[in-house]
């Protein structure tokens, strides 16, 4: 029962991909210009390679074609090119969304450490004063622009105080050569000999973007959980678990905690999302390598091929993991289970 | 001396015109191994007593009593980790609804476990202690009548049926072998099989284990085959209180020989079509209690006499608050 | 305080009235929404109470501090960018761009939004649970993403981008609208309604639509908090209002490039923008713990 429960999410995944799939590629007609040049991104080339172009995407045949030749292509690595840079897609791609990834992870971490623990203190100090506190201070959270907060700390921090670099994910002065795209791993990986100081100029140089973000991000978390527990504490079961003479802590830990974190789980994929979104701002604020920044300059410089990589790219990112998180919270929560019949 | 003795329990509550009295003394006296009822439409105050007894009362309501004692403790005065030492040990609750009551990302394996206290599993090791408790749990699901074990242990509570929950409940009640077990309105909403079930299991454990039971209801059909006891609860009052008995055979408010007569009866020499007999007009809302005696707009025997609130008098050990009780009907006949 | 009532009569306040009483006993709540009539009241009256034209150019006034700075004058009391042209003037015709156009986009979704929610929810079959999970992938991804999307399949400009936002506002009306029809619809007095005849449409219009007015209005202040965001991130990056429009997000990204030496060019409209989403976020909160002590008496 849960098997089939878990085979038709996926099957509603993969649905899903394909008319994402399908879409990106009605997009080579919905932009303006010539469709070839949009999906290859190859401008300016002789007739004869136009036609052997044709050939190879099977524009001379049905759109069902085009379609499955698009696919073939996107499987096999072949993205295009970009009209801006002439750089393969594929390639630009890999080397900027590492970098995007590696930020939304580490501010997501933050702000489910943050985020968590603070809501489940909000929530047990229920109409007492550190409740209002905090709810203050995540209502001001998350009602801030992220961009206008990402100015006002670069005006502080870097401008003022001077304490942190102003764009840029590492001093360039380090040449750290592409492994994972991950900094932080390729600076261990790598066989330089500036190892401690390139580490720890990327660390300053990931402090106020990861703060930015993670600000806004952990109030919302902090929101959640904090809704989550306060609905827990004051459902029956818990009270009836005080009257059976149970201590705070058994009811705490073992049920309010437990049943709180349960219907939050598949929300935080959604935060990831969401969390992404706001990185690719911040990306553009400073002037970070990732795929926001690119991504933005390519719609700015209407590099068509590159947009629709690029949004193929991420969408497909957010979908994945929104899915997964709610497959996985479905998987540990005991209702999909039966009901069981019969006699005592 | 009695168990739980309750004494003139008044709870006020703050609302938007004042307070008002959600329970207006309101006395009650449990003794060893009996079972009490405690009848009342819904909107009595019924639960408030249960709540006020087990300490789930509100900050900001108020509760008075000129005696509201456990074993001879005043239950008032106590502080909160005493309370629940009682609640523990000594007074078990069970409520309606038996789902509601559990954990629902627990089984029910975990959650019986969980409530045997640490006393009473003696051992060593952890997986010792974890397997006493374990065959503490199935002799427990034993005597309430589970039978399949294995199979409840490890249910989760949305699996298993409404009376499997309330007999579960039961036995996490019975853990710490209580002296009072307060069941406030258990059998709600089940079927009459399922409910003369769970009633002949609480008069068993009445009988073997002499456990004294509160049994809280509306249901007079139920409760009136298993209790020695009743109180008649009205609007926040004590309407009458005597052994089940007498009561039936003669009440002497009558707002409870109201109640005897709602129940249908099954007569064969009814006339075809007779209307159903019943007390006219609704129970009354908290902002507008009735001065006096708060039965007198729906009493049929109300006189001027009923705007002072009567006081509790006694036949015996029969007791009633009515200035016009039955009494003088049987002697005009 | 003495109960003047002389008549013992139930007060029995609708369930609107019974959420707004509610509402009323949280004081910050209602400061939220004193600050947000305040803001409407400038969409409502901003040309007539900002003293210049916000694309008038003075040439004599570069980069003029605000007010209360010892080198600025009372003429421009939030000083002047670096074009010359009257900040306050500028902030006015900025929120008043900001607010009426997320006002305006929230109001189109809404209404596509709950028609499509509507019948979704009141038809049934595979092809209809299909289109919901379809629904409910697209509500996965943020909308500032989606915004993002279309902008740059249909080009950059304001009107482009009122498009995207609208549209990516859409599929949170739909899911929530459904989903409450679909609660809706299995109630009993839906059922008795159908039974004396009624057809889909009334059964919508009078039957489910007034128990809907609550939800309806809490999306519409989280949608409104999301779209004022949505806008000023789409002009700040480049993407929505271009500049010379006194749009906020815009005017953020043109302060930036002066922003070292008058901080004061990105703090005002940031500060707006705050000012603006904060009010409407309280006022959505304020709501919601309304509605929920409604329902919990």
């Amino acid at each position: 029962m849960m098997l089939a429960h878990v085979i038709r999410k996926f099957n509603l995944l993969v649905l899903t991909l394909i008319v994402l799939s399908a879409f990106s590629f009605s997009l080579v007609y919905l932009f303006p210009g010539d469709p070839i040049v949009n999906l290859t991104g190859q401008r300016n080339i002789s007739q004869a390679h136009y036609d052997a172009l044709i050939q190879m995407h099977g524009f001379d045949k049905s759109y069902f074609h085009q379609y499955w030749y698009y696919m073939t292509n996107l499987f096999d690595g072949d993205w295009g090119y970009s009209f801006s840079s002439g750089l393969p897609l594929w390639q630009e791609i890999t080397q900027t969304f590492p970098a995007s990834i590696e930020l939304s992870s580490y501010a997501l971490v933050l702000s489910l450490l943050i985020g968590v623990p603070l809501g489940f203190l909000a929530g047990f100090q229920h109409h007492k004063p550190a409740d209002f506190g905090l709810l203050a201070a995540s209502v001001i959270g998350y009602s801030t622009p992220i961009f206008w907060l990402a100015l006002i700390l670069i005006l502080v921090f870097s401008l003022q105080l001077g304490w942190l670099p102003l764009s840029g994910r590492i001093n360039l002065l380090f040449d750290i050569p592409h492994q994972t795209g991950f900094i932080l791993i390729d600076i261990f990986l790598s066989d330089s000999l500036y190892k401690s100081a390139a580490a720890k100029s990327a660390l300053q140089h990931l402090i106020m973007p990861t703060l930015t973000l993670t600000i806004v991000t952990a109030a919302i978390i902090f929101r959640l959980t904090r809704r989550s527990l306060i609905d827990v504490m004051s459902s029956q079961y818990i009270q009836t678990a005080y009257t059976r003479g149970l201590s705070n802590f058994q009811v705490v830990m073992r049920h309010g905690v437990r049943n709180a974190l349960l219907p939050i789980v598949p929300l935080f994929g959604m935060q990831f999302a969401v969390l992404l979104t706001n990185a690719m701002i911040i990306e553009v604020v400073f002037s970070w390598p990732g795929i926001g920044n690119w991504l933005i300059q390519a719609i700015n410089q209407r590099d068509y091929p590159a947009i629709r990589a690029g949004m193929l790219a991420v969408s497909t990112l957010v979908i994945i993991v929104t899915v997964s998180t709610e497959l996985l919270a479905k998987l540990i929560n005991p209702e999909l289970v039966g009901k069981i019949h019969g006699k005592s | 001396m009695a168990l739980l003795d309750i004494k003139n329990l008044t709870l006020e509550i703050d609302g938007s015109s004042g307070w008002m009295k959600a329970l207006d003394k309101v006395s009650l006296r449990i003794e060893e191994g009996e079972i009490r009822a405690l009848v009342g439409e819904s909107g009595s105050g019924k639960s408030l007593i249960v709540r006020a007894v087990v300490g789930a009362i509100p900050e900001h309501w108020r509760v008075t009593a000129d005696r509201m004692t456990w074993k001879g403790k005043d239950l008032l005065t106590m502080s909160q980790i005493e309370r629940r030492k009682i609640m523990r040990s000594e007074i078990a609750v069970i409520f309606q609804n038996p789902l509601l009551s559990l954990d629902p990302s627990a089984t029910l394996g975990e959650q019986l476990m969980e409530s045997i206290p640490g006393n009473l599993v003696s051992g060593r090791w952890f997986w010792q202690r974890t397997k006493k408790r374990r065959e503490m749990a199935i002799k427990l699901l034993h005597k309430v009548g589970i039978k399949e074990h294995k199979k409840y242990l490890g249910a989760y509570p949305h699996q298993i049926a409404d009376d499997i929950g309330q007999k579960f409940l039961i036995a996490c009640a019975l853990v710490s072998s209580p002296r009072l077990l307060i069941a406030d309105d258990p059998t709600r909403g089940m079927e009459i099989t399922t409910k003369t079930q769970i009633l002949k299991l609480l008069t068993r454990l009445n009988k073997t284990r002499n456990l004294s039971i509160l049994f809280v209801s509306h249901d007079l059909l139920a409760i009136s085959s298993m209790s020695d006891r009743m109180t008649v609860l009205y609007c926040g009052q004590t309407v009458e209180d005597g052994k089940m008995s007498q009561l039936r055979k003669r009440p002497l408010h009558p707002y409870t020989k109201a109640l005897l007569d709602s129940a249908p009866s099954f007569r064969k020499d009814l006339a075809p079509k007779s209307p159903l007999a019943a007390l006219d007009g609704t129970i009354p809302t908290l902002q507008h209690l009735p001065i006096g005696c708060r039965l007198g707009p729906r009493c049929p025997r109300a006189q001027k006499e009923c705007v002072r609130t009567p006081e509790l008098r006694h036949v015996q050990d029969h007791f009633y608050s009515c200035h016009f009780p039955l009494i003088r009907e049987r002697e005009k006949q | 305080m003495a109960n003047l009532n002389m008549y013992q009569e139930e007060f029995h306040p609708s369930p609107l009235v019974h959420t707004w009483l509610e509402f009323r006993k949280s004081h910050i709540a209602v400061l939220g929404l004193w600050v947000l009539a305040f803001f409407i009241s400038m969409v409502i009256f901003g040309p007539l109470i900002a003293p210049f034209d916000p694309l008038m150019q003075n040439p004599n006034a570069f980069l003029i501090e605000p007010a209360w700075d010892a080198n600025g004058s009372i003429r421009h009391v939030f000083g002047t960018d670096s074009i010359g042209r009257d900040l306050l003037s500028r902030l006015i015709y900025g929120c008043r761009m900001t607010l009426g156009l997320s006002i305006l986009l929230v109001f189109l979704s809404m209404l596509v939004g709950v028609a499509i929610g509507a019948i979704a929810g009141m038809s049934r079959g595979v092809r209809s649970s299909i289109l919901n999970h379809l629904l409910d992938s697209i509500m996965a991804v943020p909308t500032l993403l989606i915004a993002i999307v279309i902008v740059g399949i249909l080009g950059v400009g304001l009107v482009n981008s009122m498009w995207a936002i609208s549209l990516a506002l859409i599929p949170q009306f739909v899911h929530n609208t459904r989903e409450v029809v679909r609660a809706e619809m299995q109630k009993e007095y839906v059922l008795a309604s159908q039974l004396d005849g009624a057809r889909r449409f009334h059964l919508f219009f009078y039957c489910i639509l007034p128990n809907m007015y609550e939800m309806l209005v809490v999306q519409c202040t989280m949608a409104l908090s999301v779209a004022i965001l949505d806008v000023t991130a789409l002009g700040f990056l480049g993407l929505g209002a271009q500049p010379p429009s006194p749009e906020l997000g815009t005017m953020l990204s043109e302060g930036l490039k002066v922003a070292y030496k008058s901080p004061w060019s990105i703090a005002l409209p940031g500060s707006a923008i705050f000012l603006m989403v904060l009010s409407i976020n309280v006022v959505g909160d304020g709501l919601r713990s309304a509605l929920r002590n409604r329902l919990s008496h």
